[in-house]
């Protein structure tokens, strides 16, 4: 039985599943997609939300779950040895190739870092046969306001449509067939700093995205498209007032702290909120069963916590929202007045799971920045558990969940002329974008984490637009323990790390895939492509691909009837531009502090931009 | 002589001088690099007509080379002005590209470092011109300058 071309009708069973009605049914991607929730062998308690990618990877996280887990099972501990490179394909463009590829239909999609174009290959034709490059010319001056490279995460498909944003603060709709531009609507202003590298998610009839330009004094939002038509439905700000902010009647806050009318300007100083960050340049997270869209949000700015007395809502933070108006439903802040530059924009991984003696608790698990692994409960907002994933993470000693606010120790707080030495993680945290997976099969979350410390100076800041808004004077290096990267398998219900593989110079700054082969796939900095046994940690296969990994490997079914697994090799994104010729490692403060972290790179590896094709 | 033709002159008289670093092709008996046939002698400096403009004008100095108050200055305006946040604190590169290392996209002369300034670049270098006075762009320009030196004030730690 071949399992890619099943087609079973989950989305009316998932509708039908519904807890709110919604005004266009749901249209989820069945084709190839979305026949498996339920595996052989997953452990029992475990539901799955969202339909997985079932031989094609037709979404950012390939489901809307952010689970990054395959039902393809070719792929084994057993074989997965004789693992080889089948064909490699150029994408022309030698800077950090973030995010991951579609496969649609024998077809893979490629966005590249700036200028952002995307790249067809015929996959049923040997040697990467190009179909189509579809270039969008995007405004080069974005190139100097994008704070961490050039990069984009990524692209969503439905309706025919390959649907991604531009770095110049635009998204467009291609034609997945011909490579011509459907639409193209500008949803942001690089003249005061905007850019979008998100990964854009379709969620039934509509577009999500985010912008990014937290180091510029921009304001952060998340925007709903009209697939169709591209123009904007809504848009939900992560501060000012509540009007702006989409939070009406249906708003419920689990802790009281976060209740307060209007707390996305009565927690900043006068008008700073239109200046306050709260940007979302991570991934955005979809439960068809809550018909509910989740995210998290990014540092509020200034990065000088003195420079904005109060909580600066809704920035690290995680917003509930809902698909069809934008309406907030809850928001919790995960960490109030960030001190560090705690982005939490990662991924919010969903899924049913047995807790502590409740049956199918649906959660939401949070890797956070901060070190910790945040669990929630998804209906609710309340926070079950913060584990701190990282040993050396110093910032805060663990949270109380009645409050819902993390113990801070108050000799990491930072400052305005006060170097305050030794926090960890760094500003570019525990982990950072790169995502996580999640497997049904041994219910442990896989986790690429960095250990790399700094010292931040609260500094003077001056606001002019389109440069950026910082206020900090910020130094990384590396954190105790003798290694900066690890990819850890994390037990999201004990609290506790299962098994984990270090890297003594590098962080780990790719994403992660779990298959039902019981295999987890990630790459390093250095290049290294691997394969590993998702139960035991043990490397089952590597291969030096030609520039540091920093993308998120994907998995397919070919029309041979062969498993493949793809991965960008191409090094770059905040800590890995060190590696860039113009960027000089001598200066600890450059690359927003990052450089002292990561002077050693370019020892280990240099840029390039290409994916990788595996298979046995 | 017609002003074109001193145009012409001290075009010529240019790419003589300019040819200093360029290997000599006559010399070593090789062709010239338009084809296997063509000029025993390089064409790579030689003027193609008139040259448009104002002609070979010496470069500027900076007004305020080697006065150590103006490096000083042109430290604390890098940060004022956000500088230090694309291009690093120490210059080093970001966002923009350092301004520590050899390789220059615009020129790294004086003349050229205010011009970069002044004009903004295309790949997302503001136009500073008509927001910071002349002479603080020359103190910027003279702390640029000072990278890697022993005149660098405050330099990485």
């Amino acid at each position: 039985m071949n399992l890619t071309r099943i087609s079973l009708p989950l989305a009316l069973a998932l509708a039908g599943g519904c807890s709110r009605a919604s005004s266009s049914p749901p249209k989820l991607e069945t084709e190839r997609t979305g026949a498996v929730t339920d595996l052989g062998g997953q452990l029992p308690g475990i539901h799955l939300v969202s339909p997985l990618p079932n031989g094609d990877w037709r979404l950012p996280a390939g489901d809307y779950a952010n689970t990054r887990f395959s039902p393809l099972k070719q792929l084994t501990p057993n074989n997965v040895s004789n693992l080889h490179v089948v064909t490699t394909v150029s994408t022309g463009v030698a800077r950090g190739h973030e995010g991951q590829p579609l496969v649609v239909n024998d077809t893979m999609y490629i966005v590249t870092p700036y200028p952002n174009n995307l790249i067809a290959i015929d996959l049923t034709k040997p040697s990467g046969a190009v179909k189509f490059v579809y270039q969008p010319h995007p405004d080069p001056r974005a190139q100097g306001i994008a704070c961490c490279d050039v990069v984009n995460r990524g692209a969503s498909y439905a309706d025919g449509k390959i649907v991604y944003n531009l770095l110049d603060a635009t998204t467009v709709a291609v034609d997945a067939n011909t490579g011509q531009e459907i639409w193209r609507t500008r949803v942001g202003d690089i003249d005061v700093g905007e850019t979008t590298t998100m990964a854009a998610l379709i969620v039934k009839d509509k577009v999500i995205v985010g912008n990014s330009g937290g180091e510029l004094g921009v304001r952060g939002w998340l925007t709903a498209l009209d697939l169709k038509t591209g123009k904007e439905v809504w848009r939900g700000y992560n501060t000012g007032p509540d009007k702006d902010v989409l939070i009406g009647p249906e708003f419920h806050a689990f802790y009281q702290k976060d209740r307060a009318p209007n707390q996305g300007t009565s927690t900043w100083p006068s008008d700073q909120w239109r200046l306050g960050g709260g940007t979302v340049w991570g991934w955005v997270s979809y439960d068809p069963e809550l018909d509910l869209i989740y995210y998290g949000t990014g540092n509020p700015g200034v990065w000088n916590p003195d420079l904005r007395p109060g909580d600066n809502k809704w920035s690290c933070a995680i917003i509930a929202r809902r698909p069809d108006d934008g309406h907030v439903v809850w928001a919790y802040q995960l960490v109030p007045h960030d001190h560090h530059d705690y982005d939490e924009i990662m991924e919010n991984i969903l899924v049913d799971m047995d807790w502590k003696g409740q049956p199918k608790r649906k959660l939401l698990i949070h890797p956070g920045r901060t070190g910790f692994v945040y669990v929630l409960d998804r209906s609710t907002g309340e926070l079950l558990a913060a584990d701190k994933y990282v040993e050396s993470t110093n910032w805060a000693t663990g949270y109380d969940f009645k409050t819902g606010l993390p113990h801070q120790v108050p000799e990491k707080k930072t400052g305005m002329g006060r170097v305050v030495q030794d926090i960890c993680p760094s500003s570019t945290g525990a982990k950072d974008f790169i995502p996580s997976a999640f497997s049904p099969l041994t219910g442990l979350v896989y986790i690429p984490a960095h250990n790399t410390c700094m010292d931040y100076e609260g500094i003077a800041a001056n606001y002019i637009a389109g440069t950026p808004y910082l206020g900090a004077d910020v130094k990384m290096y590396p954190g105790p323990g003798g290694y900066q990267g690890e990819l850890i398998a994390w037990d999201p219900v004990r609290g506790r790390k299962v098994w984990g593989i270090r890297d003594a110079a590098l962080p780990v700054y790719s994403g992660v895939l779990a298959t039902a082969g019981n295999l987890v796939f990630y790459g390093t900095m250095e290049g290294f492509f691997r394969a590993v046994d998702a139960r035991t940690g043990t490397i089952l296969y590597q291969f030096h691909t030609g520039s540091g990994i920093v993308g998120d490997p994907i998995t397919y079914m070919g029309a041979d009837g062969k498993q493949y697994v793809a991965i960008y090799s191409g090094v770059g994104g905040w800590m890995g531009a060190v590696a860039y010729p113009f960027i000089s490692a001598d200066d600890t403060h450059a690359g927003l502090g990052v450089v002292g972290a990561m002077k050693d790179i370019k020892k280990y590896t240099a840029p390039g931009g290409a994916v990788y094709l595996f298979s046995l | 002589m017609t002003s074109r033709g001193i145009w012409l002159a001290v075009a010529v008289a240019t790419a003589g001088l300019g040819c200093g670093n360029l290997p000599d092709y006559a010399s070593e008996g090789r062709a010239g690099v338009l084809d296997g046939t063509g000029p025993r002698r390089s064409v790579a400096n030689q003027p193609v007509g008139p040259v448009p403009g104002p002609g070979d004008i010496a470069p500027l100095a900076n007004p305020l080379d080697g006065d150590p108050t103006a490096r000083m200055e042109g430290f604390h305006l890098f940060n004022q002005f956000n500088c230090a946040g694309c291009h690093g604190g120490r210059g080093g590169g970001g966002m923009g590209p350092s301004l520590r290392d050899p390789a220059w996209l615009y020129g790294g002369t004086p003349d050229r470092i205010f011009a970069s300034i002044t004009q903004g670049r295309g790949q997302g270098m503001p136009a500073w011109g008509t927001r910071i006075p002349e002479k603080q762009i020359w103190e910027l320009t003279a702390y640029i300058q000072s990278f890697r030196t022993p005149d660098e004030p405050e330099p990485p730690r």
